[in-house]
């Protein structure tokens, strides 16, 4: 590439810098970088954004509809539910609950699945095994098995429904890792790297993870999505957030029953949900596809 | 074949092993309690009881609990075959055409829909299903399996055999009035099905373009759709349904969150009022049910994928 009109010099960029420079001439990918960082705002800041105490309750204003529809209060923006309260503040308040549970998952289970992932490709023998049916058999646990045998077992908390997620997450993406780390250790630098006597250590850094972008970015993407469904889901059925937290799947399952009444408030924690995981999405097929050109 | 079949039952053997162990767990941390006898007979005495078929009564109903559970999750299973066929005739054309035509319009599209079909919660598209026949005004029941009115006995325990075992008695309406209340919760489980599907067929079919028996096709000049069908489809296949089984566990999850809202009566409607009502031994019950069945089936698509792809056999072991 050239870096100026004058001298026909060629700079070699960094391969990250490569998928950068290409990740930014995809409008849509930055976009969607863009309303990432909008919601990772929203959720820091939403103590100070909210315009009610989500626990407030107006007992004059019961169940309005949204600013844009007959009989609203413009002082409510989303409209109020069935006590009074603020459904735009209990909406922020329940995208910040939901969007950190979720993101912090996403991290411990990144972190510690890598881990537990390259570890179990690089050794042999009966640590291996012992990994290898252990995951065999969770992974034969459905998700919401899991996490209902964990909340009963250790009680009903918002805290223990992002423990059992991560439990049942943490196999799933386990199993991903290891296998793009198989596929990538037949390749022949990979080989080539071995016969120079590299460490387990410096194969990983040098030799794997350097290829391995893409399919991380996948399936952190993958437990993403999926830690954000469980949590609403776990939510929705009473089992995790309490009643003085408010968690986007709670919110609707407390709606469920003024439906008819007011459709809105099942209808707007539903979306908030369906647009975190599509920007989400969007954002790592971006830099996914970013990778795969910058690789060819 | 038979090396390899031992293999995947000595495999089988030790997964429901550590399975039967953290039942036992469960079962003991919150039914009964550690008592003077040591942890191995007890675990004995459990392992005897499960083999014989006695997984203990419930509290609510004094029923034996592996029938409860064995017909709540054959309701379960009904549930997930049903949309799964809607999702596989639906999905998989559509998978087919976005990996055809790769990075054209057609596959930006379809995969629009995919990702859209992904981010909808299931739970809320249930919810929203249970509103919808009667905001479009159409009569559709959106609660229970089958209407009260029909008495169907649990022959097979799968009522879509058993309401057809009833002609006699009403003709064919138990088996539509059934049908009636499955179309619903079997469209909520089908939007997420296809968007995996969509997924994972294109996935494979990219792949499967990609490779060099492909080209030599295209070199000797053989048209497109000879080769779609002779060569893409039956290599794209076993990746698909290998991923597939993997998903199975998610699959079931899914169907039951749909079963809570839908108060259909399968597996995670049975769980769910079983816990809030304090019987916890459904919980070890269904843990044994469920992923018995998941580690059965996922041997029987082992050897589905063995009789398939060939090639497929030397890997096995590896990636099981």
């Amino acid at each position: 590439m050239l870096i100026n009109n004058e001298f026909n010099e060629e700079k070699i960029q960094s391969p990250l810098q490569y998928i950068w420079t290409i990740f930014k001439n995809k409008n849509i990918a930055v976009m969607s970088m863009w309303a990432v960082i909008f919601l990772i705002l929203i959720m820091l800041f939403a103590d100070y954004i909210i315009p009610y105490s989500p626990t407030m309750q107006h007992p004059d204003m019961l169940l309005l509809p949204p600013y844009w529809v007959d009989g609203s209060n413009p002082a409510f923006l989303l409209g109020t539910d069935d006590l009074g309260r603020d459904t735009f503040s209990r909406m922020l308040k329940g995208i910040q609950l939901t969007l950190s549970g979720a993101l912090l998952i996403t991290l411990a289970i990144s972190v510690l699945g890598l881990m537990i992932g390259s570890t179990a490709v690089l050794t042999k023998g009966v640590k291996a095994s012992v990994m290898h049916h252990l995951l065999d058999a969770l992974l034969a646990i459905p998700t919401l098995l899991t996490a209902i045998i964990f909340i009963v077992l250790f009680g009903m908390s918002y805290e223990n429904s992002l423990f059992a997620v991560s439990l049942s997450l943490l196999p799933q993406f386990i199993r991903g890792i290891y296998y793009s780390i198989e596929n990538e250790l037949t390749k022949q630098h990979i080989i080539a790297l071995r016969l120079d006597g590299a460490t387990n250590h410096r194969l990983l850094r040098y030799g794997l993870f350097p290829n391995m972008i893409e399919p991380i970015t996948t399936l952190v993407n993958r437990v993403f999505t999926m830690a954000i469904l469980e949590i609403t889901t776990l939510g929705f059925l009473g089992f995790g957030a309490n009643s003085e937290q408010v968690e986007l799947g709670s919110l609707i399952a407390k709606s469920i029953e003024f439906i008819y009444l007011s459709p809105y408030l099942v209808l707007f924690p539903g979306i908030a949900i369906f647009l975190i995981i599509i920007v989400f999405n969007i954002f790592s097929e971006g830099i996914r596809h970013a990778v795969i050109e910058g690789e060819a | 074949m038979l090396n390899f079949l031992l293999r995947r039952i000595y495999l089988l053997f030790i997964t429901a092993f550590i399975l039967s162990l953290i039942a036992f767990t469960i079962d003991h941390l919150t039914v009964h309690t550690f008592e003077s006898e040591n942890a191995y007979s007890l675990y004995k005495n459990y392992l005897s009881d499960i083999i014989h078929g006695d997984f203990g009564t419930s509290l609510i109903d004094q029923k034996p609990m592996l029938a409860t559970g064995l017909s709540a999750f054959s309701s379960t299973l009904e549930l997930c075959i049903f949309a799964f066929l809607m999702a596989s005739t639906i999905g998989i054309p559509l998978g087919i055409l976005a990996g055809m035509f790769n990075n054209h319009k057609i596959d930006y599209s379809i995969m629009t829909i995919a990702l859209i079909g992904l981010a909808l919660p299931v739970f809320w598209v249930a919810i929203i299903f249970t509103i919808l026949p009667n905001a479009i005004g159409w009569n559709m029941p959106i609660d229970g399996n089958i209407s009260p009115i029909y008495e169907v006995p649990a022959v097979t325990g799968f009522l879509f055999i058993d309401s057809l075992l009833v002609t006699e008695q009403y003709q064919f309406e138990a088996f539509y009035n059934y049908i009636a209340h499955l179309i619903l919760p079997a469209s909520v489980l089908a939007i997420f099905l296809i968007s995996e599907i969509i997924r994972l067929t294109r996935h494979a079919i990219t792949m499967v373009m990609k490779s060099n028996y492909i080209k030599a096709a295209h070199t000797k000049g053989l048209s497109r759709r000879q080769i779609v069908y002779r060569h893409v489809l039956r290599n794209a296949l076993p990746p698909i349904i290998h991923q597939l089984r993997l998903q199975l566990s998610t699959i079931i999850s899914f169907a039951m969150a749909i079963e809570i809202v839908f108060s259909y009566q399968g597996s995670g409607l049975w769980l769910f009022v079983s816990i809030q009502q304090g019987d916890y031994l459904a919980l070890s019950s269904a843990l044994l049910i469920i992923s018995g069945f998941i580690l059965v089936s996922s041997i029987l698509i082992d050897l589905l994928l063995v009789t398939i792809s060939p090639t497929k056999r030397k890997t096995l072991y590896a990636d099981q």
